[in-house]
């Protein structure tokens, strides 16, 4: 029985639609993070769990129980909200003191509990100041203990992250992990960070237009996207046109890709082959392959980002070399690239003349 | 502030020479007074307005408070017979005792309405219903623009099928409410806009807390100083009501003023001089005991 379950809910504002049927199911003690653009619905799946806002139609279940119809205030979730939701006037320990004052606990086990949350945040001696004399991060950090407090079934991260500076983020991003396994909570964090969603989650779900695109493993999102939406958003693309060729073949300018992604594809199909930076390899001189250009070099520490205009195609393409590799290659030097298919995407390509988007000349 | 107003006046100088004189050198240069003209003009304004203010209540103060016959009051009587006299009999007076008291009574029950009814609205609107905002703050300045006259003139026709009801000397309330908006609505939206209330009311409710202790816990002290200010200018407004008290015939404080004015012009006077005095000095300490509270501060982001 999963922790927390979304069955087909639909929620819309007006004439926008945040959540098309969403099904989602976070398995106890799980870490799931929503991941989207802007607009995907995944706050809104969120501020349905959270009760913050009701569904049109379908479910919420927590486990088992269908809370569907409990207002925000009878539900036991815990929420960290992106902006710092602190109550500015009072302390940071009658903050994480809140929760558990509107239950009604005895006040000696609530000033046990609320030493033992500051505590497992690190801000045990903060206790006394307000939430104007914290940095960012602390702010957060003790909206992280307030949630846990009132050991809520699920805590519910709403970009906790976004708000603080890059540094800040990057530690308090693995300290929330670390307290979520050592509390062993169930959790669902949305983010549009994909850096963020990947490297924190034990299942990502990818979101667009108020669906589920995939949710699997970070790895797997990254490595086997189910479809070209995740591929573009998850990690960056190589745009290539192609035709596809046989079971699992594309014709790239000429030059035969093996891509099992191709299987499902009707042979003389036009479409774009989907392929990461860092599945293509580059050979200097003239090697079998696509010829090109060396147009870029940008050096970023481990790998070089380095860009080359293929001549056949005509379309600037970015491949990922090893540093190390990379130092032999200059803007200006002609180089073939190799593709490697295996990771590919096919998108079936819209018809050409949807390609453009000028008005056709008047006649 | 001081430098805006020099370069606008220095500009001011520079299109007056390029006018007259084209771009002939002169001997003071034109920005040296550009500059001296850019201090004086804003120097003169101030002490002008200063002027305009303090005089007349210069004047109040020696006719009210010095027992000095009005045709000797001039520079060589300036520092004689001080004193407060005319104000301590007008204490003395019955209208005086009755009138306070009811203009009291008025105020706090308009202070307590007026909150009742404008928090949860103000609150409402913020967060269901953001869109109608400028809608209800055109409402509320409606007062503004509608003359009190009108008013009174509605309240003449609904006279004689409401007089249980404007009997009472309490039936000003709902009218001062109604006059107070302007001032009270601005005063806790600002308060309302300064804090995050829907992330404050989400995480209130987020940790069980229904919309009593949501108001009572998170928001409330969040927002005291919009409350504070607005119940000061709510009784402001209550307390210098004429109009409508005079329509009504009902006893208050203003009203008394008037009457005792007509028949003691020192001693009214010297009530209308208090009366002005405790009002600023009323807004000042508001104005100084908000400006400390550091809960209106806006969160810090890091």
């Amino acid at each position: 029985m999963s922790a927390l379950t979304f069955n087909s809910v639909r929620k819309t504002f007006g004439p926008i639609v945040a959540l098309e049927g969403l099904d989602l199911a976070v398995q106890p003690g799980e870490l799931i993070s929503l991941l989207g653009p802007s607009g995907c619905g995944k706050t809104t799946a969120l501020r349905v769990a959270a009760g913050f806002e009701k569904a049109d139609s379908g479910s919420v279940s927590v486990n088992g129980v269908d809370i569907t119809n409990k207002p925000a205030h009878k539900r036991n979730m815990g929420m960290v909200f992106q902006s710092y939701s602190l109550f500015p006037n009072l302390t940071v320990a009658l903050n994480v003191d809140f929760g558990l004052r509107t239950r009604g606990i005895a006040s000696a086990t609530r000033a046990k509990r609320v030493a033992e949350m500051l505590e497992l945040v690190q801000l045990g001696d903060l206790a006394r100041r307000y939430p104007h004399q914290l940095s960012g991060g602390q702010q957060q950090r003790v909206a992280l203990a307030r949630a846990l407090a009132i050991q809520p079934e699920v805590l519910l991260l709403d970009e906790p992250l976004s708000a603080l500076d890059a540094k800040v983020r990057l530690s308090l991003r693995d300290e929330i992990r670390r307290i979520q396994t050592t509390v062993g909570i169930t959790t669902l964090l949305v983010t549009h960070d994909q850096e963020e969603a990947l490297g924190i989650a034990d299942r990502v779900g990818v979101m667009s237009s108020g669906r589920l695109e995939q949710l699997a493993s970070p790895n797997e999102v990254y490595s086997n996207p189910a479809s070209a939406f995740v591929a573009r958003f998850v990690g960056s693309m190589n745009e290539l046109p192609a035709v596809v060729r046989g079971a699992d073949a594309v014709d790239v300018a000429g030059e035969t890709i093996i891509t099992p992604s191709a299987r499902t594809q009707i042979p003389g199909t036009s479409i774009l082959l989907l392929v990461r930076p860092e599945d293509l390899t580059l050979a200097p001189g003239t090697e079998p392959g696509l010829q090109g250009t060396v147009t870029s070099c940008t050096f970023q520490g481990a790998a070089t980002v380095v860009g080359v205009r293929l001549d056949v195609l005509d379309v600037l393409v970015n491949a990922h070399v090893g540093s190390s590799v990379a130092g032999d290659l200059v803007p200006g030097q002609r180089v073939s690239v190799r593709i490697d298919g295996t990771r590919a995407v096919c998108e079936v390509a819209a018809a050409p003349i949807e390609m453009t988007e000028e008005p056709a000349p008047a006649a | 502030m001081a430098f805006v107003e020099n370069s606008v006046g220095a500009y001011a100088t520079m299109y007056a020479f390029a006018d007259s004189e084209g771009d002939r050198p002169t001997t003071p240069t034109p920005a040296s007074r550009a500059k001296r003209f850019g201090r004086i003009v804003p120097v003169t304004i101030m002490v002008l307005c200063g002027l305009f203010f303090t005089l007349p209540l210069l004047a109040m103060a020696r006719f009210s408070l010095q027992n000095v016959p009005m045709i000797h009051l001039g520079w060589s009587t300036l520092f004689k017979k001080w004193s407060f006299s005319g104000i301590t009999r007008a204490f003395g007076e019955q209208g005086f005792r009755d009138g306070l008291k009811l203009s009291s009574v008025l105020a706090v029950g308009t202070v307590v309405l007026t909150l009742g009814l404008l928090l949860p609205t103000a609150l409402w609107v913020h967060l269901r219903v953001p869109k109608a905002r400028a809608f209800i703050e055109f409402l509320t300045v409606l007062p503004y623009v509608i003359p009190p006259i009108a008013l009174v003139a509605g309240i003449r026709v609904i006279k004689p099928h409401a007089r249980w009801f404007l009997n009472s000397d309490l039936s000003l309330i709902p009218f001062y409410v109604v006059l107070a908006l302007p001032f009270t609505f601005r005063a806790l939206d600002a308060g309302i806009r300064a804090i995050d209330v829907k992330t404050l009311v989400d995480a209130s409710r987020g940790l069980g807390a229904g919309w009593v202790t949501t108001m009572r816990r998170a928001l409330i002290p969040n927002l005291r100083t919009a409350i504070i200010s607005s119940a000061f200018l709510t009784a402001t407004v209550v307390l210098g009501e004429f109009t409508i008290a005079q329509v009504l015939l009902k006893r208050t404080l203003p009203q008394f003023m008037a009457e005792y004015q007509s028949r003691e012009g020192q001693g009214g006077m010297g009530l209308a001089l208090l009366a002005i005095v405790a009002t600023t000095t009323l807004l000042a300490i508001l104005t100084l005991a908000t400006r400390k509270r550091g809960q209106a501060q806006p969160i810090s982001r890091f």
